[in-house]
Protein backbone atom coordinates (compact mmCIF):
# COMPACT_ATOMS: atom_id res chain seq x y z
CA UNK A 1 0.00 0.00 0.00
CA UNK A 2 2.61 2.67 0.63
CA UNK A 3 4.74 1.69 -2.16
CA UNK A 4 1.99 2.28 -4.12
CA UNK A 5 1.18 5.87 -3.02
CA UNK A 6 5.48 6.04 -3.71
CA UNK A 7 5.12 4.37 -7.27
CA UNK A 8 2.11 7.45 -7.69
CA UNK A 9 4.56 10.11 -6.01
CA UNK A 10 7.05 9.02 -8.89
CA UNK A 11 5.12 9.62 -11.66
CA UNK A 12 4.12 12.75 -10.02
CA UNK A 13 7.89 13.80 -10.06
CA UNK A 14 8.44 12.69 -13.44
CA UNK A 15 5.73 14.80 -14.87
CA UNK A 16 7.53 17.59 -12.46
CA UNK A 17 4.50 18.22 -9.71
CA UNK A 18 6.95 18.49 -7.18
CA UNK A 19 4.51 19.91 -4.45
CA UNK A 20 2.21 16.66 -5.29
CA UNK A 21 5.01 14.07 -4.85
CA UNK A 22 5.69 15.56 -1.62
CA UNK A 23 2.71 14.93 -0.25
CA UNK A 24 2.11 11.44 -1.93
CA UNK A 25 5.53 10.25 -0.12
CA UNK A 26 4.57 12.04 3.15
CA UNK A 27 1.30 9.41 3.07
CA UNK A 28 3.50 6.77 2.29
CA UNK A 29 6.28 7.75 5.24
CA UNK A 30 3.33 8.16 7.85
CA UNK A 31 1.65 4.58 6.81
CA UNK A 32 5.80 3.36 6.85
CA UNK A 33 8.16 5.25 8.67
CA UNK A 34 10.90 2.50 8.35
CA UNK A 35 11.25 2.65 4.69
CA UNK A 36 14.17 4.89 3.43
CA UNK A 37 13.67 5.40 -0.16
CA UNK A 38 10.44 7.47 1.12
CA UNK A 39 12.87 9.39 2.73
CA UNK A 40 15.40 9.85 -0.08
CA UNK A 41 12.72 10.42 -2.86
CA UNK A 42 11.22 13.31 -0.66
CA UNK A 43 14.40 15.14 0.13
CA UNK A 44 15.18 14.94 -3.75
CA UNK A 45 11.83 16.52 -4.35
CA UNK A 46 12.18 18.63 -1.91
CA UNK A 47 15.40 19.18 -3.41
CA UNK A 48 14.09 20.86 -6.47
CA UNK A 49 11.47 22.85 -4.09
CA UNK A 50 14.49 24.09 -2.15
CA UNK A 51 12.59 23.26 0.81
CA UNK A 52 16.31 22.65 2.53
CA UNK A 53 15.50 22.51 6.05
CA UNK A 54 13.18 19.68 4.92
CA UNK A 55 15.23 18.43 3.22
CA UNK A 56 18.04 17.67 5.80
CA UNK A 57 15.72 16.17 8.29
CA UNK A 58 14.76 13.53 5.27
CA UNK A 59 17.92 13.08 4.71
CA UNK A 60 19.13 12.71 7.97
CA UNK A 61 15.96 10.10 8.78
CA UNK A 62 17.32 7.93 5.53
CA UNK A 63 20.96 8.01 6.49
CA UNK A 64 19.88 6.85 10.26
CA UNK A 65 17.33 4.04 8.64
CA UNK A 66 20.27 2.58 6.17
CA UNK A 67 22.80 2.70 8.50
CA UNK A 68 25.45 5.60 8.04
CA UNK A 69 27.97 2.60 7.21
CA UNK A 70 25.76 1.32 4.32
CA UNK A 71 26.75 2.54 0.95
CA UNK A 72 23.47 2.98 -0.06
CA UNK A 73 23.17 6.15 2.14
CA UNK A 74 25.63 8.15 -0.05
CA UNK A 75 23.30 9.41 -1.89
CA UNK A 76 21.56 10.63 1.27
CA UNK A 77 24.72 11.97 2.17
CA UNK A 78 25.21 14.28 -1.12
CA UNK A 79 21.44 14.96 -0.63
CA UNK A 80 22.50 16.26 2.94
CA UNK A 81 24.89 18.29 1.51
CA UNK A 82 23.51 20.25 -0.43
CA UNK A 83 20.36 20.84 2.28
CA UNK A 84 23.26 22.30 4.26
CA UNK A 85 25.03 24.28 1.23
CA UNK A 86 21.03 25.48 0.68
CA UNK A 87 21.19 26.42 4.31
CA UNK A 88 24.65 28.52 4.47
CA UNK A 89 26.42 25.78 6.70
CA UNK A 90 28.92 25.37 4.76
CA UNK A 91 31.49 23.99 7.66
CA UNK A 92 29.30 21.08 7.93
CA UNK A 93 28.81 20.47 4.66
CA UNK A 94 32.13 19.93 3.68
CA UNK A 95 32.63 17.32 6.56
CA UNK A 96 29.20 15.49 5.63
CA UNK A 97 30.78 15.64 2.14
CA UNK A 98 34.25 14.82 2.32
CA UNK A 99 33.21 11.92 4.43
CA UNK A 100 31.00 10.86 2.00
CA UNK A 101 33.48 10.99 -0.49
CA UNK A 102 36.09 8.75 0.84
CA UNK A 103 33.30 6.01 1.92
CA UNK A 104 32.51 6.16 -1.63
CA UNK A 105 35.56 6.07 -3.00
CA UNK A 106 36.63 3.30 -1.16
CA UNK A 107 33.14 1.49 -1.96
CA UNK A 108 33.33 2.32 -5.69
CA UNK A 109 29.89 3.80 -5.43
CA UNK A 110 28.38 5.82 -8.15
CA UNK A 111 28.14 9.12 -6.06
CA UNK A 112 31.62 9.40 -5.83
CA UNK A 113 31.58 12.48 -8.74
CA UNK A 114 28.67 14.27 -7.05
CA UNK A 115 30.22 13.96 -3.69
CA UNK A 116 33.88 15.45 -5.26
CA UNK A 117 31.92 18.35 -6.59
CA UNK A 118 29.85 19.02 -3.36
CA UNK A 119 32.96 19.01 -1.59
CA UNK A 120 34.45 22.24 -3.57
CA UNK A 121 31.06 23.89 -3.53
CA UNK A 122 31.16 23.33 0.18
CA UNK A 123 34.92 25.01 -0.32
CA UNK A 124 34.31 27.84 -1.92
CA UNK A 125 31.04 28.95 0.50
CA UNK A 126 33.66 28.77 3.28
CA UNK A 127 35.67 31.05 1.61
CA UNK A 128 33.08 33.30 0.38
CA UNK A 129 32.16 33.68 4.33
CA UNK A 130 35.71 34.08 5.52
CA UNK A 131 36.01 36.44 2.68
CA UNK A 132 32.94 38.79 3.48
CA UNK A 133 33.97 38.97 6.92
CA UNK A 134 37.53 39.90 5.92
CA UNK A 135 36.55 42.86 3.53
CA UNK A 136 34.38 43.73 6.45
CA UNK A 137 36.64 44.00 8.68
CA UNK A 138 38.95 45.83 6.31
CA UNK A 139 36.40 48.57 5.70
CA UNK A 140 34.07 49.85 7.99
CA UNK A 141 32.12 51.77 5.57
CA UNK A 142 32.09 48.81 3.32
CA UNK A 143 30.53 47.05 6.18
CA UNK A 144 27.82 48.97 6.87
CA UNK A 145 26.84 49.49 3.39
CA UNK A 146 26.85 45.81 3.11
CA UNK A 147 24.57 45.08 6.01
CA UNK A 148 21.90 48.22 4.82
CA UNK A 149 21.61 45.70 1.38
CA UNK A 150 21.11 42.73 3.96
CA UNK A 151 18.74 44.46 6.23
CA UNK A 152 16.82 45.30 2.72
CA UNK A 153 16.82 41.62 1.28
CA UNK A 154 15.60 40.53 4.62
CA UNK A 155 12.69 43.01 4.88
CA UNK A 156 11.80 41.90 1.36
CA UNK A 157 12.07 38.25 1.92
CA UNK A 158 10.15 38.46 5.10
CA UNK A 159 6.76 40.25 3.00
CA UNK A 160 7.48 37.60 0.62
CA UNK A 161 6.82 35.19 3.29
CA UNK A 162 3.84 36.89 4.67
CA UNK A 163 2.23 36.40 0.70
CA UNK A 164 2.88 32.95 0.80
CA UNK A 165 1.18 32.46 4.47
CA UNK A 166 -1.87 34.62 3.29
CA UNK A 167 -1.67 32.37 0.26
CA UNK A 168 -1.27 35.36 -2.24
CA UNK A 169 1.37 33.57 -4.21
CA UNK A 170 1.92 29.88 -4.56
CA UNK A 171 5.07 28.09 -3.45
CA UNK A 172 6.71 27.98 -7.41
CA UNK A 173 6.14 31.42 -7.56
CA UNK A 174 7.88 32.26 -3.80
CA UNK A 175 10.95 30.08 -4.69
CA UNK A 176 11.65 31.87 -7.89
CA UNK A 177 10.81 35.33 -6.00
CA UNK A 178 13.16 34.49 -3.58
CA UNK A 179 15.77 33.56 -5.87
CA UNK A 180 15.54 36.80 -7.78
CA UNK A 181 15.74 38.94 -4.60
CA UNK A 182 18.72 36.87 -3.37
CA UNK A 183 19.92 37.05 -6.72
CA UNK A 184 19.91 40.84 -7.26
CA UNK A 185 20.81 41.08 -3.13
CA UNK A 186 24.40 39.58 -4.18
CA UNK A 187 25.05 41.32 -7.57
CA UNK A 188 24.62 44.74 -5.31
CA UNK A 189 27.10 43.64 -3.05
CA UNK A 190 29.30 42.73 -5.68
CA UNK A 191 29.10 45.93 -7.43
CA UNK A 192 29.98 47.86 -4.11
CA UNK A 193 32.55 45.37 -3.56
CA UNK A 194 33.74 46.15 -7.01
CA UNK A 195 33.71 49.97 -6.25
CA UNK A 196 35.35 49.71 -3.06
CA UNK A 197 38.29 47.49 -4.55
CA UNK A 198 38.66 50.14 -7.17
CA UNK A 199 39.05 52.93 -4.42
CA UNK A 200 41.22 51.05 -2.46
CA UNK A 201 44.30 51.81 -4.11
CA UNK A 202 45.67 48.75 -5.80
CA UNK A 203 44.49 46.33 -3.64
CA UNK A 204 42.96 44.45 -6.72
CA UNK A 205 44.74 41.32 -6.96
CA UNK A 206 44.94 39.78 -10.11
CA UNK A 207 42.60 36.43 -9.98
CA UNK A 208 44.70 33.60 -11.93
CA UNK A 209 44.95 29.89 -10.90
CA UNK A 210 48.59 28.34 -11.24
CA UNK A 211 48.68 26.01 -13.87
CA UNK A 212 50.83 23.02 -11.43
CA UNK A 213 47.22 23.42 -9.54
CA UNK A 214 45.21 22.41 -12.62
CA UNK A 215 44.16 18.57 -13.66
CA UNK A 216 45.07 17.93 -16.83
CA UNK A 217 42.09 15.93 -17.50
CA UNK A 218 39.21 17.67 -16.22
CA UNK A 219 40.81 21.30 -16.91
CA UNK A 220 40.09 22.08 -12.74
CA UNK A 221 41.25 22.95 -9.72
CA UNK A 222 42.34 19.26 -8.06
CA UNK A 223 40.97 18.38 -4.54
CA UNK A 224 42.15 14.91 -4.63
CA UNK A 225 45.48 14.96 -6.07
CA UNK A 226 47.36 11.62 -7.11
CA UNK A 227 50.57 10.80 -8.67
CA UNK A 228 51.07 8.01 -11.30
CA UNK A 229 54.27 6.35 -11.78
CA UNK A 230 55.59 8.67 -14.59
CA UNK A 231 55.40 11.24 -12.23
CA UNK A 232 52.60 13.59 -13.38
CA UNK A 233 49.74 14.18 -11.00
CA UNK A 234 46.20 14.28 -11.46
CA UNK A 235 42.79 14.61 -10.01
CA UNK A 236 41.47 10.86 -8.66
CA UNK A 237 37.91 11.18 -10.69
CA UNK A 238 39.30 11.93 -14.11
CA UNK A 239 42.52 9.66 -14.11
CA UNK A 240 40.42 7.12 -12.15
CA UNK A 241 38.26 7.07 -15.16
CA UNK A 242 40.67 6.83 -17.41
CA UNK A 243 42.89 3.99 -16.21
CA UNK A 244 40.20 1.69 -15.61
CA UNK A 245 39.37 2.23 -19.40
CA UNK A 246 42.58 2.45 -20.96
CA UNK A 247 45.07 0.85 -18.27
CA UNK A 248 48.14 2.77 -19.58
CA UNK A 249 49.82 6.21 -17.81
CA UNK A 250 48.37 9.01 -20.43
CA UNK A 251 51.72 10.63 -20.77
CA UNK A 252 54.03 7.25 -21.09
CA UNK A 253 51.70 4.89 -22.19
CA UNK A 254 52.88 2.40 -20.15
CA UNK A 255 50.88 -0.17 -18.55
CA UNK A 256 49.70 0.73 -15.20
CA UNK A 257 46.37 -0.06 -13.13
CA UNK A 258 44.45 2.10 -10.50
CA UNK A 259 46.30 0.73 -7.63
CA UNK A 260 49.30 2.28 -8.97
CA UNK A 261 48.20 5.73 -8.05
CA UNK A 262 49.27 7.07 -5.21
CA UNK A 263 47.67 10.47 -3.30
CA UNK A 264 49.92 13.33 -3.41
CA UNK A 265 49.95 14.96 0.08
CA UNK A 266 52.30 18.00 -0.58
CA UNK A 267 50.08 18.49 -3.68
CA UNK A 268 47.24 18.20 -1.90
CA UNK A 269 47.55 20.94 0.14
CA UNK A 270 48.86 23.13 -1.76
CA UNK A 271 45.90 23.04 -3.61
CA UNK A 272 44.40 23.32 -0.62
CA UNK A 273 45.50 26.64 0.63
CA UNK A 274 45.54 28.34 -2.50
CA UNK A 275 41.70 27.34 -2.27
CA UNK A 276 41.37 28.68 0.81
CA UNK A 277 42.48 32.08 0.07
CA UNK A 278 40.88 31.83 -3.64
CA UNK A 279 37.48 30.36 -3.22
CA UNK A 280 36.51 31.84 -6.60
CA UNK A 281 38.85 29.15 -8.34
CA UNK A 282 36.34 26.28 -7.61
CA UNK A 283 34.03 28.57 -10.22
CA UNK A 284 37.23 29.20 -12.25
CA UNK B 1 30.54 14.06 -16.61
CA UNK B 2 32.99 16.46 -17.22
CA UNK B 3 32.95 17.00 -20.64
CA UNK B 4 31.31 20.38 -20.70
CA UNK B 5 33.19 21.95 -18.51
CA UNK B 6 36.30 20.74 -19.59
CA UNK B 7 35.44 22.21 -22.94
CA UNK B 8 34.74 25.57 -22.24
CA UNK B 9 37.96 25.66 -20.67
CA UNK B 10 39.80 24.74 -23.89
CA UNK B 11 37.78 27.11 -25.53
CA UNK B 12 38.52 30.17 -23.80
CA UNK B 13 42.34 29.37 -23.60
CA UNK B 14 42.06 29.06 -27.56
CA UNK B 15 40.44 32.41 -27.37
CA UNK B 16 43.10 33.51 -25.76
CA UNK B 17 45.98 32.39 -27.95
CA UNK B 18 46.47 29.52 -30.72
CA UNK B 19 49.94 28.44 -32.38
CA UNK B 20 49.84 30.02 -35.81
CA UNK B 21 48.40 28.94 -38.62
CA UNK B 22 45.53 27.23 -36.33
CA UNK B 23 42.31 29.64 -35.92
CA UNK B 24 38.27 28.47 -34.63
CA UNK B 25 35.92 28.59 -37.29
CA UNK B 26 32.92 26.95 -35.54
CA UNK B 27 32.22 26.55 -31.63
CA UNK B 28 28.95 27.49 -31.09
CA UNK B 29 28.28 24.36 -28.90
CA UNK B 30 29.92 21.66 -26.74
CA UNK B 31 29.26 18.46 -29.35
CA UNK B 32 30.90 19.94 -32.82
CA UNK B 33 33.38 22.59 -33.47
CA UNK B 34 35.39 23.26 -36.79
CA UNK B 35 39.21 24.43 -36.78
CA UNK B 36 41.06 25.96 -39.81
CA UNK B 37 44.48 24.79 -40.25
CA UNK B 38 47.02 26.09 -42.83
CA UNK B 39 50.66 24.80 -43.06
CA UNK B 40 53.15 27.42 -42.44
CA UNK B 41 56.16 26.48 -44.48
CA UNK B 42 57.34 26.52 -48.15
CA UNK B 43 55.64 22.50 -48.67
CA UNK B 44 54.67 22.69 -52.45
CA UNK B 45 52.06 20.68 -51.93
CA UNK B 46 49.98 23.03 -49.32
CA UNK B 47 51.16 26.32 -50.14
CA UNK B 48 48.31 29.16 -49.60
CA UNK B 49 45.52 26.68 -48.35
CA UNK B 50 43.28 26.31 -45.56
CA UNK B 51 41.79 23.27 -43.97
CA UNK B 52 38.77 22.61 -42.47
CA UNK B 53 38.95 20.53 -39.57
CA UNK B 54 35.65 18.71 -37.70
CA UNK B 55 35.84 17.76 -34.14
CA UNK B 56 33.10 15.82 -32.77
CA UNK B 57 32.86 15.30 -28.89
CA UNK B 58 31.19 12.36 -26.95
CA UNK B 59 29.78 13.12 -23.47
CA UNK B 60 32.65 10.67 -22.66
CA UNK B 61 35.34 13.15 -23.70
CA UNK B 62 38.42 13.84 -22.80
CA UNK B 63 38.51 9.96 -21.33
CA UNK B 64 37.24 9.30 -25.05
CA UNK B 65 38.84 10.95 -27.86
CA UNK B 66 37.40 13.09 -30.04
CA UNK B 67 35.78 12.21 -33.78
CA UNK B 68 38.50 14.37 -36.35
CA UNK B 69 37.87 14.14 -39.69
CA UNK B 70 38.44 16.81 -42.49
CA UNK B 71 35.66 18.52 -43.89
CA UNK B 72 35.78 19.64 -47.72
CA UNK B 73 33.86 23.06 -48.62
CA UNK B 74 33.02 23.74 -52.35
CA UNK B 75 35.74 25.48 -54.64
CA UNK B 76 33.03 28.54 -55.05
CA UNK B 77 32.39 28.89 -51.68
CA UNK B 78 33.46 32.22 -49.96
CA UNK B 79 35.93 30.11 -48.31
CA UNK B 80 37.12 27.31 -50.23
CA UNK B 81 38.08 24.22 -48.07
CA UNK B 82 39.98 21.22 -50.17
CA UNK B 83 40.70 18.15 -48.57
CA UNK B 84 44.53 17.77 -48.15
CA UNK B 85 46.59 15.15 -50.10
CA UNK B 86 48.16 12.76 -47.69
CA UNK B 87 49.24 8.99 -47.73
CA UNK B 88 47.46 9.13 -44.57
CA UNK B 89 44.33 11.22 -45.45
CA UNK B 90 41.47 9.23 -47.53
CA UNK B 91 39.51 12.02 -50.06
CA UNK B 92 36.81 12.04 -47.88
CA UNK B 93 38.70 13.79 -45.15
CA UNK B 94 38.66 10.33 -43.01
CA UNK B 95 42.26 10.94 -41.25
CA UNK B 96 44.51 7.54 -40.19
CA UNK B 97 46.21 8.59 -37.05
CA UNK B 98 46.93 6.66 -33.98
CA UNK B 99 46.41 9.46 -31.06
CA UNK B 100 42.98 9.72 -32.72
CA UNK B 101 42.12 6.32 -31.96
CA UNK B 102 41.19 4.54 -28.93
CA UNK B 103 44.48 3.22 -28.07
CA UNK B 104 46.24 5.96 -28.94
CA UNK B 105 44.07 8.61 -27.66
CA UNK B 106 45.57 10.57 -24.02
CA UNK B 107 43.17 12.58 -22.35
CA UNK B 108 45.96 15.20 -22.03
CA UNK B 109 45.50 16.07 -25.14
CA UNK B 110 43.51 18.75 -26.16
CA UNK B 111 42.17 20.21 -29.59
CA UNK B 112 44.72 22.46 -30.04
CA UNK B 113 47.23 19.65 -29.22
CA UNK B 114 45.52 17.51 -31.66
CA UNK B 115 45.29 20.64 -34.55
CA UNK B 116 49.37 20.45 -33.66
CA UNK B 117 49.70 17.08 -35.09
CA UNK B 118 47.69 17.55 -37.69
CA UNK B 119 49.08 20.86 -39.18
CA UNK B 120 52.92 18.88 -38.51
CA UNK B 121 51.88 16.02 -39.95
CA UNK B 122 50.83 17.55 -43.22
CA UNK B 123 54.41 19.64 -43.33
CA UNK B 124 55.91 16.67 -42.77
CA UNK B 125 54.75 14.89 -45.57
CA UNK B 126 56.48 14.75 -49.35
CA UNK B 127 54.19 12.17 -51.41
CA UNK B 128 51.68 13.51 -53.09
CA UNK B 129 49.21 10.54 -52.64
CA UNK B 130 46.23 9.35 -50.97
CA UNK B 131 46.35 5.93 -48.77
CA UNK B 132 46.47 2.67 -50.82
CA UNK B 133 42.82 1.64 -51.62
CA UNK B 134 41.54 4.82 -51.22
CA UNK B 135 38.67 4.92 -53.92
CA UNK B 136 37.47 1.30 -52.66
CA UNK B 137 37.71 2.86 -49.07
CA UNK B 138 35.75 5.46 -50.14
CA UNK B 139 32.96 4.23 -52.22
CA UNK B 140 32.68 0.98 -49.30
CA UNK B 141 32.79 3.18 -46.04
CA UNK B 142 29.89 3.81 -44.13
CA UNK B 143 31.09 3.49 -40.42
CA UNK B 144 32.17 6.21 -38.33
CA UNK B 145 35.89 7.28 -38.32
CA UNK B 146 36.33 5.73 -34.33
CA UNK B 147 35.00 2.00 -35.70
CA UNK B 148 37.29 2.00 -38.61
CA UNK B 149 40.15 -0.80 -37.45
CA UNK B 150 43.27 1.41 -38.99
CA UNK B 151 46.70 -0.48 -39.47
CA UNK B 152 49.62 1.93 -38.20
CA UNK B 153 51.67 -0.02 -40.61
CA UNK B 154 54.06 3.10 -41.55
CA UNK B 155 54.90 5.60 -38.78
CA UNK B 156 57.50 7.33 -41.73
CA UNK B 157 54.85 9.88 -42.75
Amino acid sequence: MSFELKEKGNQLFKEGDYSGAEELYSQAISKNPREPTFFTNRALTRIRLEKWADVEQDARAAISLYGSKNASSLKSCWYLAQALLGLQRPQEAYEVAIDAYRASLAAKNLQTENLSKAVLRAKQQIWAHKETARLREMNGTLASVEALIESDLNRALAELQEKLDREEIGQIGFIEDQKALREDAEKNTQNVRDAFRIASNGDIQERVVPDYLVDGITFEIMHDPVITPSGTSFDRIGIQKYVEQAGVDPITRASMTVNDLRPNYALKAACEEFLNKNGWAVDW
Amino acid sequence: MFAGKRLSKELLKMKEHLPPGISIAKSENLEEWQMDIQVLDENPLYQNQVYRLKFTFSSKYPIEPPEVQFIELSSTSETPRPIPIHPHIYSNGIICLDLLSSAGWSPVQTVESVCMSIQSMLTANTRDERPPGDSDFVSYNRRRPRDINFFYDDDNV
